[in-house]
C-alpha cells in the first residue's frame, strides 16, 4: 500500500497557531499505533483554505478534514489511516466558488505555444464559424448568450456587432481595447500574457461577423510582455494560416496589427483610442456618431475589451445557450476581478456573475488581513464607487452594482478596512482623474480640480459644512456635462463615499478628526506617561528629532516638529504612544 | 510550419498540452517576472541540464495566486501535483534535487497540493 501523507495546517488566523500541538498529537498517535511506516505528518505553508480551523489533507486519497479538535486525531488515525474510511462529520467538501472560463488556459498552457492552445481546444470555434456559420448566426448566438462588454459599460456585444455588420462599407475595422488604465487593474494584461491566442481567435471571429478584413490590438506601452506575447501569437497564426488570406481554406481573409497606447487613461475611451490609432491626439469626441457607424478612418468599427473578446471562442464553441446558463437575469457568464487591498489572498479571480461580494472577499480572498473588520469594497476603479459592508451580500452584476452607486467597471475590486479613510480614498481617485483629464472640456477640467481642492481642504481639517453641498453639486454637474466617460464618472467615488460615509466626512469637518487615522493633518501622536517605560525606542527612531526627553525624565512629542510618520507608534512595545 | 486545416484542429490530441508525466511550469506573467520568475526559469533550465535531470520545463501565465509569486508548479510521477510559492533561485535548485530527483516535497513552500 502506498504511504499516506497527512498535510497539516491551522487555517485560522485569530488564534495561536495550533499546528505544533497537532503535529505532536499526530506523531505520537502514529507511533503509538505502529503506523509510522504507513503514514507521515507534514506541516505545510498553505492549503488554500481559510478560517476553517485546523485542517488536514490526506494524500493520495485527497481527503480534507477541517475544524479539527484534539480528540479527532485518534479517530483520523484509527478510521482513515488504518481503516481507510472517510469520517463524514469532519469532511470538507470543496466547492470552488471560482469558475474559470476566460482564464481556463491562463497558468495551464504555454502562452508562447500555438500547439498548446490548439491542444486545449483552441481555434475550434473559429473553424466552426468560418466553415459552418453565417455572420447572422454568430450574432444570433451572441444574442442568446447575453454577453455584455467587459470594458466597463456593459453594452450588449451582439448589438454592437450587429450594427457594424449591417453597415454597408467596403472597409470595416475590429479593435481590441487593451489599454487597461485603471490603477490596480491587471485582468486584461494577464489574459494577453497568459492566453493571447484566445483574444486573437475572438478578434478573427469578430472580423468575420462584421465583414472586416483588418483588426488592431491597442495595448498600452507599459505592457511590454503582453505586446511581445501577442506579437508572437500573431506571427504564429500568420504562419499557420489562421491569419492572412483564405483562413482555413475559407474565402475569409483577415490581418492583425498591434498599436501601442501612450499610457494615458483617457486613451482607453473608445473615441480617444480611435483618434490615437489614427495618429491624432488621444482626445475624446462627442458620440454619436458611434464607432460602429463611423469609427476608425471614419469607417464602421467595433471596439471591444480584451476580456469580452476572450469570451468569444468558448461562447461559440459551447453555444450561446450554454453561456447564458451562467449568471443572473441580465448579466451572463463570468467576470474576472483583480482582488486587492486589505484582503489576505490578493490575486486574479474569475467568478460567475451573481456571486456575492462577501463570497469573493471571504471565501476566495480568505478575508481581511490582520483580522480587522471590513468597512467597504471599492469596485470600478476611478469611475466606480464604494459598497459598504452592509451590502456585501449583494449578488454581483451590472444592475446591482449600478444601483448601489458603483459600477462593475473593468474588474478592479479593493477591500477596504477600518484603517482606510474614505475621504482619503475619494481624494486618491479624484487626483488620478484630474491628472488624467485631457482638458478638452470644462466640466471635467475645472470641476475635477475644484472637487480635489475641496477634498484636500477637508482632509486638512479646514473643511466647512457647506463644502459637502458643494461637493455634491459639482459632482452632479460633472456627471451631466462632461464630454466623455472620464469626466462623467470621475466624481463617482466622491458621490458614493458621501452617500454611505457622510458621518466620516462630518467627523473630518466638525470634529477635525480622521477616524481611520489616515489624514495626517488630523492626527496627533502623544506619549502616555503612565504607560511609558522610558525605553527610549521612540526617541531613537524618530526621523525628525521631534521626541524630547531622556531615559530618566521620560519622553514627550513636540507637535510642531512631528512629521506624523507614525514610527514611534509602531515601535513602542508598551503601547505608550497613542494616535488620535 | 505548414498551414493548418480544419482537420488538423479537430484531430489534435488534447492530451498534448498535458505535457507527459513529469513537468515543471513557471508562472511568467509580468507579476511573476517582476518577482523574479525569469531568474527561476533560467535557473531551472540551466541547473537541470547541469545535474542531468530530465524534466519538461515550461512557461505559463497567471495562476491567480499573485501574492505569492514566483509560482512554480511541479508534477512528478508518483507524487502529488504541487504549487510552490515564493520560489527563488535556491528554492528552484532544491526543487530539482529534492522534489524531482529524490521525490520528496519542500513543505515550507507548498501553497497548493493536489
Ligand atoms: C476614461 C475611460 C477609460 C476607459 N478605459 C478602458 C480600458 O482601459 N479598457 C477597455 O476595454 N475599455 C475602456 N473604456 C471603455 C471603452 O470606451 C469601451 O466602452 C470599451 O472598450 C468597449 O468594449 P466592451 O463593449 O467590450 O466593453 C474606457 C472608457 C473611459 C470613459
Ligand atoms: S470629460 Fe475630461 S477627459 Fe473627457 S473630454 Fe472632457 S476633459 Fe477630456
Ligand atoms: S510620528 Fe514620527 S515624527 Fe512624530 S514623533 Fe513619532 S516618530 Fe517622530
Ligand atoms: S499575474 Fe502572476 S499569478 Fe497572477
Amino acid at each position: 500500500m502506498q504511504k499516506k501523507i497527512i498535510y497539516l495546517k491551522d487555517t485560522d488566523s485569530t488564534q495561536q497557531d495550533r499546528v505544533n500541538d497537532f503535529y505532536t498529537l499526530f506523531s505520537n498517535e502514529l507511533r503509538d499505533t505502529n503506523l509510522i511506516e504507513q503514514a507521515s505528518v507534514v506541516r505545510i505553508a498553505d492549503m488554500g483554505l481559510y478560517e476553517k480551523g485546523v485542517a488536514v489533507k490526506i494524500l493520495p486519497e485527497n481527503i480534507v478534514y477541517t475544524g479539527l479538535k484534539n480528540t479527532d486525531v485518534k479517530k483520523i488515525i484509527e478510521e482513515t489511516i488504518k481503516g481507510n474510511k472517510v469520517i463524514k462529520e469532519s469532511l470538507y467538501e470543496k466547492k470552488s466558488k471560482q469558475m474559470r472560463a476566460v482564464l481556463k488556459n491562463c497558468g495551464y498552457i504555454d502562452p508562447e505555444s500555438l500547439e498548446d492552445y490548439l491542444a486545449a481546444g483552441g481555434y475550434k470555434a473559429l473553424a466552426k464559424v468560418l466553415l459552418e456559420m453565417k455572420p447572422e448566426q454568430v450574432v444570433e448566438e451572441l444574442k442568446k448568450s447575453g454577453l455584455r462588454g467587459r470594458g466597463g459599460a456593459g453594452y450588449p456585444t451582439w448589438m454592437k456587432w450587429n450594427f457594424a455588420r449591417g453597415m454597408n462599407s467596403p472597409e470595416k475595422y475590429v479593435i481590441c481595447n487593451g489599454d487597461e488604465g485603471d490603477p490596480g487593474a491587471y485582468m486584461d494584461r494577464s489574459v494577453l500574457e497568459g492566453d493571447p491566442h484566445s483574444v486573437l481567435e475572438g478578434m478573427i471571429i469578430a472580423g468575420y461577423t462584421i465583414g472586416s478584413s483588418k483588426g488592431y490590438f491597442y495595448i498600452r506601452a507599459e505592457y511590454p510582455l503582453a505586446v511581445e506575447r501577442v506579437q508572437k501569437a500573431i506571427d504564429q497564426a500568420v504562419e499557420a494560416g489562421l491569419l492572412g488570406n483564405n483562413i482555413l481554406g475559407s474565402n475569409y481573409s483577415f490581418e492583425l496589427e498591434i498599436r501601442l497606447g501612450a499610457g494615458a487613461f483617457v486613451c482607453g475611451e473608445e473615441t480617444a483610442l480611435i483618434a490615437s490609432i489614427e495618429g491624432k491626439r488621444g482626445t475624446p469626441h462627442p458620440r454619436p456618431p458611434y464607432p460602429s457607424v463611423k469609427g476608425l478612418w471614419e469607417k464602421p468599427t467595433i471596439i471591444n475589451n480584451v476580456e469580452t473578446l476572450a469570451n468569444i471562442p468558448q461562447l461559440i464553441f459551447g453555444g450561446g445557450a450554454k453561456f447564458a446558463s451562467i449568471g443572473t437575469e441580465k448579466s451572463k457568464g463570468t467576470k474576472v476581478f483583480a482582488l486587492t487591498g486589505k484582503v489576505k489572498n490578493s490575486g486574479l479571480v474569475e467568478v460567475p456573475m451573481g456571486i456575492t461580494i462577501r463570497e469573493i472577499i471571504f471565501d476566495i480572498g480568505g478575508g481581511i488581513l490582520n483580522n480587522r473588520s471590513i468597512k467597504a469594497v471599492q469596485t470600478g476603479g476611478p469611475s466606480g464607487g464604494v459598497i459598504p459592508q452592509e451590502f456585501l451580500d449583494t449578488p454581483v452584476d451590472y444592475e446591482n452594482l449600478g444601483k448601489l452607486g458603483s459600477i462593475m467597471g473593468s474588474g478592479g475590486m479593493i477591500a477596504i478596512d477600518e484603517t482606510d479613510c474614505l475621504v482619503d480614498l475619494a481624494k486618491f481617485y479624484l487626483k488620478f482623474c484630474v491628472d488624467e483629464s485631457c482638458g478638452k472640456c470644462a466640466p471635467c477640467r475645472l470641476g475635477g480640480y475644484q472637487l480635489l481642492h475641496l477634498l484636500e481642504k477637508i482632509s486638512e481639517g479646514k473643511g466647512e459644512m457647506e463644502d459637502l453641498d458643494k461637493l455634491k453639486k459639482i459632482s452632479y454637474a460633472m456627471q451631466k456635462a462632461s464630454l466623455c466617460g472620464l469626466g462623467q464618472s470621475a466624481s463617482n467615488p466622491v458621490f458614493s463615499t458621501i452617500r454611505y460615509f457622510e458621518e466620516e466626512y462630518k467627523k473630518h469637518i466638525i470634529e477635525k478628526k480622521c477616524p481611520a487615522g489616515k489624514c495626517k493633518a488630523l492626527i496627533y501622536f502623544k506619549i502616555l506617561p503612565p504607560k511609558c517605560k522610558k525605553c527610549g525606542l521612540c526617541f531613537k527612531n524618530c526621523p525628525s528629532a521631534a521626541i524630547l526627553g531622556s531615559r530618566e525624565a521620560g519622553y514627550v512629542i513636540d507637535p510642531i516638529k512631528c512629521v506624523k510618520c507614525g514610527l514611534c507608534f509602531d515601535v513602542c512595545k508598551f503601547k505608550a504612544v497613542t494616535k488620535e | 510550419m505548414k498551414k493548418i486545416t480544419k482537420e488538423d484542429i479537430e484531430k489534435i490530441d488534447p492530451l498534448k498540452k498535458d505535457l507527459g508525466k513529469s513537468w515543471i511550469k513557471v508562472g511568467m506573467s509580468t507579476c511573476g517576472v517582476a518577482a523574479g520568475a525569469d531568474e527561476v526559469y533560467a535557473t531551472l533550465i540551466e541547473e537541470a541540464k547541469k545535474r542531468n535531470i530530465e524534466i519538461d520545463i515550461r512557461k505559463c501565465g497567471c495562476q491567480g495566486a499573485c501574492s505569492v509569486e514566483p509560482l512554480v508548479e511541479v508534477n512528478v510521477e508518483g507524487l502529488p501535483k504541487v504549487l510552490y510559492g515564493r520560489v527563488n533561485k535556491d528554492v528552484a535548485i532544491t526543487i530539482l534535487e529534492r522534489h524531482v530527483r529524490n521525490k520528496k516535497l519542500l513543505h515550507d513552500y507548498i501553497f497548493e497540493i493536489n
